[in-house]
């Protein structure tokens, strides 16, 4: 490489070296720096308290739960949501009459600001005067409203199921434009060969969109993972912490506490956690290709 | 002739205008307050002390109550504080303690403003560490019991009955008809403060408290436990879904007439007055015997010690809590006394009921860990109505507060 041209690569590079140094790591590292300190409104001069905070958070009562939490709502919300927009991706790569219609429609729920759909729920859920408890009294399942939101046991599926709503169209979007480009010979090789639909899909669909998916999967887990907003409005986190997951955690303390330190510190085990579990998922991948090798 | 036309420009620079007074542009940061037409009358009181204080002008911010707390912190920390703002009573010993708002016992002693001029409840609200951060500006009171009286009259129920424990359980009791869709008392345990105020009007009816006089954590005392045992009993009266219930969504229930009894302040009246239920009110409830006490909420008036214009902060503070202006700037109760009575007349149902209530309540707990501690409350809170035992809920709550560092 030319002199001349190592500047100029140096030129156009550092525009976007920058943009990422102070839009991404800059705010990163800050927060692990905060995490060190005790900061709160009413002690505004930080004070350096080492790894005190983390102690503190990984000896609190509520960082199990809040692990836990989320953990299972990542997990459920991204294979219901994927699992859910597979399937409906597949329906709508059928020609079946008022196709464009339906692809339209089922980006509703995506469409929908986060607070409304959250708002929305909220009322279908509502134990007196809710949709889903009158369907199911007029259909004969008791003869009094379930309180999904407002029970331990209940909430965290009542919550799933919302968040599944609102992002499965955007799951078949992706899946349905995977889908268009599964390469017609191959399809019709198969068939040539007797094989079914369901074979069909084993082995020719669903390997030709292995990339497709696994990047899907992972999208969905970081956007799950920091989803906020649905279950703010729902529950709060509550009750009795059984909703509560780290964004919701950091915001209660961050904002409604103005502890900022110790919000800092929950920011910082939430990267830790996504981390892992987006590792997870990508030892599982390799595994299962080797399995297939 | 050169010397002449300098002196001349010099003179012309130095118009009666430049001899004036400086104006001093204050701004003063607001709660955006509910009552329709509030905002007029506080665009003319705004006029009217800007007439009567030439050089002084105001600058008014509204701001919406979810996001007014984080705007004021963030102002705070960034050095763009207000000079005036209102802050909510539970935000006040926070404020004092960052050390962000200034003392006023100077200026209050100077002036003559007496305690006497306001509610005590509210009054004591604004000290923290016995020194003086702000003014009530304006209160109401948790809980008042609105009742609907056509469930009561058909019940046989009489409404004076829900004032005493077992007159509220028994009434609840008879109005309960799950199958009608029907319940008692409109409980609710969700993240908010207002599950936490509520509980706090039955612990102070009951004679306890949530803090002693040493900020160390009261809720297990005899008081405290005995109210929340008398909450637990009332579960089974109450709607499904508690936990994750507010005082809005009893509201709509009371309005679509399927609760008995709703626990509101007195804020509550002018959508009832706007609504088809004949409603009455009540207030709270106690042991019998006792006299209902309530948890006090509302507003007070800070000056920031960031404030370049303290004393002009401090003569707008003073004219918003005037007799003759509180009233018509408040959509809650005006903090003096004098001026509450007369809104109340004039605007609410019941204003010598509503003046005792406000007479009796306390304040929250006034601490700067505030926000902590009511959101243990509300742990509590939910623990209690899920069925714990509530001696071993609170025994957990306290360990939480005590804990607080």
């Amino acid at each position: 490489m030319l002199k001349r041209d190592r500047w100029l690569t140096w030129i156009f590079v550092t525009p976007a070296v920058l943009l990422v140094a102070v839009l991404m790591y800059y705010p990163m590292i800050g927060t692990v720096i905060e995490s060190l300190y005790s900061t709160s409104f009413i002690n505004p001069t930080p004070k350096f308290v080492g790894l005190a905070v983390y102690k503190k958070i990984f000896a609190s009562a509520d960082f199990g739960q809040i692990v836990w939490n989320s953990c299972i709502w990542t997990l459920a919300v991204v294979v219901l949501q994927n699992v859910f927009g597979f399937l409906c991706a597949l329906l709508l790569n059928q020609k079946l009459p008022g196709q464009g219609l339906m692809r339209s429609l089922i980006l509703l729920p995506w469409v929908l600001p986060g607070v409304v759909a959250a708002i929305l729920w909220r009322f279908m859920y509502d134990p007196q005067l809710g949709l889903i408890n009158s369907f199911l009294i007029s259909a004969g399942f008791g003869d009094q409203g379930l309180a999904w939101l407002a029970d331990s046991s209940t909430a965290m599926a009542a919550v799933v199921i919302a968040a599944v709503w609102k992002g499965f169209p955007f799951a078949t979007i992706v899946y349905l434009a995977a889908l268009q480009n599964v390469e017609e010979e191959q399809m019709e090789a198969a068939r040539i060969d007797g094989a079914g639909p369901v074979r069909r899909l084993w082995h020719v669909v669903l390997p030709s969109m292995k990339e497709v998916i696994a990047i899907n999967f992972i999208l969905t887990t970081i956007l799950t993972f920091n989803y906020f907003d649905m279950i703010w409005v729902l529950t709060r986190g509550g009750p009795q912490n059984s909703t509560h997951i780290f964004p919701t955690k950091i915001y209660e303390l961050g904002f409604g506490q103005f502890r900022f330190g110790e919000a800092a510190g929950y920011g910082v085990v939430s990267i830790v956690v996504l981390a892992l579990l987006i590792t997870l998922y990508f030892l599982t991948q390799r595994g299962g290709r080797r399995a297939v090798a | 002739m050169k010397k002449l036309l300098l002196a001349a420009t010099m003179l012309a620079g130095l118009t009666p205008a430049a001899f004036a007074q400086e104006t001093i542009t204050l701004k003063f940061w607001d709660n955006q307050q509910t009552e329709s037409g509030l905002s007029q009358y506080q665009k003319e009181a705004v006029k009217r002390f800007e007439a009567e204080n030439p050089g002084i002008k105001i600058e008014v911010t509204t701001i919406p109550y979810p996001e007014f707390q984080q705007r004021l912190l963030t102002a705070v920390q960034g050095g763009n504080a207000p000079d005036v703002s209102t802050v909510d009573q539970i935000w006040q010993a926070a404020f004092a303690e960052a050390g962000a708002v200034a003392e006023l016992d100077a200026q209050a002693k100077a002036a003559g403003v007496s305690p006497d001029t306001f509610f005590k409840g509210a009054w004591d609200s604004a000290n923290y560490n016995g020194k003086l951060y702000g003014v009530p500006f304006n209160v109401d009171v948790w809980q008042f019991s609105f009742l609907n009286n056509a469930l009561f009259k058909e019940a046989g129920i009489d409404p004076a009955s829900i004032t005493t424990f077992d007159g509220l359980k028994a009434a609840a009791e008879k109005l309960t008809d799950p199958a009608k869709g029907k319940y008692g008392v409109g409980l609710f345990g969700h993240k908010g403060e207002d599950t936490v105020v509520v509980m706090n009007s039955f612990i102070f009816s009951n004679g306890g408290k949530v803090l002693d006089e040493n900020g160390k954590c009261a809720l297990t005392s005899k008081e405290s436990v005995g109210a929340l045992e008398y909450l637990q009993s009332l579960v089974p009266f109450a709607p499904k879904g508690i936990l994750n219930a507010s005082s809005g969504d009893m509201r709509e229930l009371f309005l679509n007439g399927s609760l008995g009894v709703e626990f509101w302040p007195a804020l509550e009246q002018p959508t009832l007055q706007k609504s088809k239920i004949d409603w009455d009110f009540e207030n709270g409830t106690a042991p019998s015997g006792k006299t209902p006490v309530g948890a006090y909420g509302g507003w007070n008036l800070v000056v920031y010690k960031s404030s370049p214009h303290q004393d002009a902060a401090w003569k707008f503070i003073q004219f918003l809590t005037r007799e003759d202006v509180n009233g018509a700037v408040v959509d809650l109760i005006p903090a003096n006394v004098k001026a509450a009575k007369t809104f109340l007349e004039a605007n609410r149902k019941g204003a010598d009921k509503i003046m005792t209530h406000l007479a009796n309540a306390q304040p929250r707990p006034l601490s700067a860990r505030y926000l902590e501690v009511s959101d243990i409350e509300v742990t509590l809170a939910q623990d209690v109505y899920s069925g714990a035992n509530p001696a071993e809920a609170a025994k957990k709550a306290c360990a939480a507060i005590d804990a607080l560092d």
